[in-house]
């Protein structure tokens, strides 16, 4: 799948005004979304690379295309897990007391707060290619890919297939949908405290306590369209042109434009 | 306004100083017309004839251009012509101007050559050298004084001519604008009002400079969804119009007509009276609305009519044919509001009309119900985008009612059926338990979604619907239970009965499982409650006791309990008659016959099986009324037979 998208930039005062004009322009509520994001890279596991055992039966194009994955770039990737408000701030439910014993004693539970579980949590994995060069068109093109994973904790699948886990954040944002296009006003929170944890936060901070990752508190405007089948010239065009389409739409209000190749780069180094 | 400061526009008549004396009015006269002495009566007549021919001649001249102002061709090249003559006009005070200019320049080119050198036209500086012309004052010679005093006069009178037009044009000025500023605030008051009952007012998207209220419904499909928008116009007066564009202000609905055993049974109302182009803006737009309602309503339905044509749906140009159970047929149509339905008048009944209403009302909650699932689908993530369009499905309007309908009809039966088989069985004076019915069972459950009450109360209405039968038999520890499953969204279509038995005397004995007709479920039940017959009858522990004590009598033993059929065991020695008693169950009775048969087993037909001596058949009907002569009842029946 490919991704098509365009970026602006809202300063946090036109974010209320801007929030009314999306929600006329798409004829519906904002749909306020808040997402635990957690950042893998990949590693090659030792071993791995250029051993290709038992070959005798591979042909010649697959071999090929083994060693291409097995000795290709290294990306980045996301895992997405929906959170609501209420998770921030909220203590592990009871009946998990006794599994997570020792990892938050000192907060005293209450059994009436509405309770984060950070076992059931879904989570979905997902892909971003470096956006695609040379392109004529003046939107952002990515291949893209997201699959679901299983609730609860991630870490170890991730680490069997080959991830580490880096770093996480949080998106706050608010979601509108216009036919095919996805608009997403959100920004980054960053958690207080800074990144010295080593394995994803079993409970959340209150959600007054995140940090803004941009001080100013500005929000990015990302619209995109997801089109199936990337090697499609049409559906590529018809979606690029549903977007430029927004941006005139948009045109008084924010300027969309197509982000810096380099600054979307999900290669790992 | 009134008491603000007012300002005379037209100048004061004032009274003149020297009024004309008579000699000069007499010379001017005679001037004018000639001497006194030609003046006679024909004269003066023809004088006015002719003025009034001239103007009857202009008058007849302006009611022609009245006529050709309609034509809309000849408006047209007039406004050409005009347009023409307006810049002939405008090119010729162009050039008089520069005519002039160059005359000025010229004429200043002697005092001042270098600047008057810059205004002048390249043809005058090639043609006339500067400062070929100059200018002198010159002292005319003093005029008479009588000329000055009549120069005076003269422009005296074309100044109080210019002024009187002038206050003219402003005053009619004034007044238009006055009746203009009336209109639009009558206009602007009644937009404020339309507002203010809570319709979205917004400029049209087209038509960049005059205002629309918004009034369909967001969600409709596209054609629907566009047209629920109406600009509002002023009128001459000011009056706020409704412009729906080129769709008939006609209000219309859909009419649902019920047929019962093919007469009109009941039909449906209209929501809303219509009125005659008098009603107020705020009816207009309300009906506007309806209108674009049923008009995607009845659009939805015939859409939905065409994908489900399998059920024996019929769709024509503007009409929908519905079989929905055994003798009802229901009929939709888009009608206008005004059109007269009180036709057939005799055959229309209570139910026929409470069908109708609420099959008018069920489609039109379940179309509200689909833009809010609309709303829902829209507001998702989108899906990827592919080159094929996805096609849009149709909302399940007609299906969910017809379910409704068709279930009830099946559960009715099944219910007659029920009580007429257990009125049988009480009229042999058997006493079946009672069962238990659970009709839409389905229903109850409620599950917490995150979607409002209202939309989980609708959606739990397109689920299949299902009713449950359950009731215990006379055998001990036997049961069935029959479920009614009506599905019309999704496949497998149609009602099915699943109807499982448990007798634990006959253990092979299987459940019928999934049964769609009728036929098969009544055979199933008959032939359970027969089953049940000949095991009651054959263990049955009055009879037990008895023999128990009295040799002679005989226990029945059911010997192919699947035909109904019993036996009396005789000893070994009285080898030849044995008697055998067949039972037959029906909806409508019970029968009993005793024959008498030779052979070991009772299987002997024919030449082998005599009928007994009681060779009529005893039967049991259930009586409509509780008569005297009650028979004596199966039991007891079979006690007689058996002790004989």
């Amino acid at each position: 799948m490919h991704e098509q998208s365009l970026f602006a930039s809202v300063p946090v005062h036109q974010h209320h005004e801007l929030l009314q004009q999306l929600a006329g322009l798409t004829a519906m509520q904002p749909r306020h979304c808040l997402e635990r994001r957690l950042i893998f890279k990949a590693y090659r596991k030792p071993g791995m690379a250029g051993r290709i055992g038992a070959s005798q039966d591979l042909q010649q194009g697959d071999l090929q295309r083994l060693n291409k994955m097995l000795n290709g770039n290294m990306y980045y990737t996301q895992v997405v897990g929906p959170v609501s408000e209420s998770d921030f701030g909220s203590t592990a439910p009871i009946d998990r007391d006794t599994q997570m014993a020792g990892m938050d004693d000192s907060k005293p539970y209450d059994s009436s707060s509405p309770s984060y579980d950070y076992e059931r949590q879904p989570w979905k994995l997902e892909f971003r290619d470096i956006p695609e060069a040379g392109t004529r068109s003046a939107v952002t093109s990515r291949l893209m890919s997201s699959a679901t994973l299983p609730r609860g904790d991630v870490v170890e699948a991730m680490n069997a297939w080959g991830y580490h886990f880096i770093t996480e954040y949080v998106v706050e944002g608010d979601m509108f949908v216009l036919n095919d296009i996805a608009i997403f006003l959100h920004r980054v929170l960053h958690y207080p405290g800074g990144d010295e944890s080593s394995l994803p936060r079993r409970q959340l901070p209150a959600l007054k306590d995140m940090t803004l990752f941009e001080k100013s508190g500005s929000y990015v405007l990302q619209a995109f369209i997801i089109v199936q089948d990337g090697s499609n010239q049409e559906t590529m065009k018809t979606a690029s042109q549903h977007l430029f389409g927004l941006r005139e739409q948009l045109k008084s209000a924010v300027l969309l434009e197509q982000a810096d190749r380099l600054s979307l780069d999900t290669r790992a180094k | 306004m009134a008491e603000s400061f007012t300002l005379p526009l037209r100048s004061i008549p004032e009274k003149r100083d020297r009024p004309d004396t008579l000699p000069v009015e007499i010379a001017q006269i005679n001037n004018q017309w000639g001497s006194f002495r030609e003046v006679n009566e024909d004269v003066l007549r023809n004088k006015i004839a002719e003025e009034e021919e001239k103007d009857g001649l202009e008058e007849v001249e302006e009611s022609d251009q009245d006529a050709a102002d309609l034509d809309s061709t000849e408006r047209l090249e007039q406004l050409y012509k005009r347009r023409a003559e307006i810049t002939q006009f405008a090119m010729q005070a162009h050039m008089e101007t520069m005519f002039a200019l160059d005359f000025v320049s010229l004429l200043l080119s002697k005092q001042a050559p270098r600047q008057a050198e810059t205004s002048m036209s390249a043809f005058l500086k090639q043609v006339a050298p500067l400062g070929s012309l100059n200018a002198e004052v010159v002292h005319p010679p003093p005029k008479p004084e009588s000329t000055t005093k009549d120069v005076s006069a003269v422009s005296r009178g074309w100044r109080i001519q210019n002024f009187n037009a002038a206050a003219n044009k402003l005053l009619q000025a004034a007044s238009r604008l006055e009746t203009e500023v009336a209109s639009e605030t009558r206009y602007w008051n009644e937009v404020l009002a339309v507002k203010d009952k809570g319709w979205k007012v917004s400029r049209l998207p087209i038509e960049r400079q005059s205002l629309g209220v918004q009034y369909g419904f967001i969600e409709a499909a596209p054609v629907f969804r566009d047209r629920g928008l109406a600009s509002l116009r002023r009128a001459e007066d000011g009056a706020l119009s409704l412009d729906e564009g080129l769709i008939p202000p006609k209000a219309r609905f859909v009419r649902v007509r019920v047929i019962q055993d093919g007469r009109l049974s009941g039909s449906s109302k209209p929501m809303r009276s219509s009125f005659n182009g008098d009603g107020t803006i705020e009816d207009r737009i309300l009906q506007a609305r309806d209108t674009v309602y049923e008009d995607e309503l009845f659009h939805e339905l015939v859409r939905e009519a065409r994908a489900i044509a399998s059920f024996g749906v019929t769709t024509r140009q503007n009409l929908i044919q519905i079989p929905a159970s055994d003798n009802l047929e229901i009929l939709l149509d888009l009608v206008d509001t005004d059109e007269d339905t009180s036709e057939h008048e005799h055959s229309i009944s209570q139910q026929g009309i409470s069908i109708a209403e609420g099959l008018a009302h069920t489609i039109r909650i379940l179309l509200a119900y689909a833009h809010r699932q609309n709303l829902r689908r829209r507001t998702q993530l989108p899906l990827p985008l592919t080159p094929k369009t996805r096609p849009v499905p149709e909302h399940q309007l007609i299906r969910p009612a017809l379910a409704y309908i068709k279930h009830m009809s099946q559960v009715r039966w099944l219910q007659s059926l029920l009580e007429d088989l257990f009125g049988v069985l009480k009229s042999a004076g058997l006493e079946p338990p009672a069962y238990t019915a659970r009709i839409f069972s389905t229903g109850m459950q409620s599950h917490s979604s995150p979607a409002p009450a209202v939309e989980n109360l609708v959606g739990q209405f397109l689920t299949p619907l299902l009713s449950t039968f359950n009731g215990k038999i006379l055998t001990p520890r036997g049961s069935f239970s029959i479920a009614i499953h009506t599905n019309l969204s999704s496949p497998p279509f149609g009602t099915t009965f699943e109807v499982s038995f448990n007798m634990p005397k006959y253990p092979d004995l299987e459940s019928p499982g999934k049964l769609s007709h009728r036929e098969e479920v009544e055979a199933a039940i008959t032939h359970l409650l027969l089953l049940d017959v000949v095991f009651t009858i054959s263990s049955d522990s009055s009879l037990k006791h008895e023999c128990d004590r009295d040799p002679a009598k005989r226990t029945w033993e059911a010997i192919y309990p699947q035909h109904g059929e019993l036996l009396i065991p005789t000893p070994k020695s009285n080898s030849g008659k044995r008697k055998k008693m067949k039972i037959v169950l029906s909806r409508h009775e019970l029968s009993l016959e005793i024959y008498t048969v030779r052979c070991i087993d009772g299987t002997g037909r024919g030449n082998w099986e005599m009928p007994s001596y009681h060779s009529m058949p005893h039967t049991w009907k259930p009586s409509p009324i509780a008569g005297p002569p009650k028979p004596p009842s199966l039991m007891d029946f079979v006690s007689k037979m058996s002790r004989s």
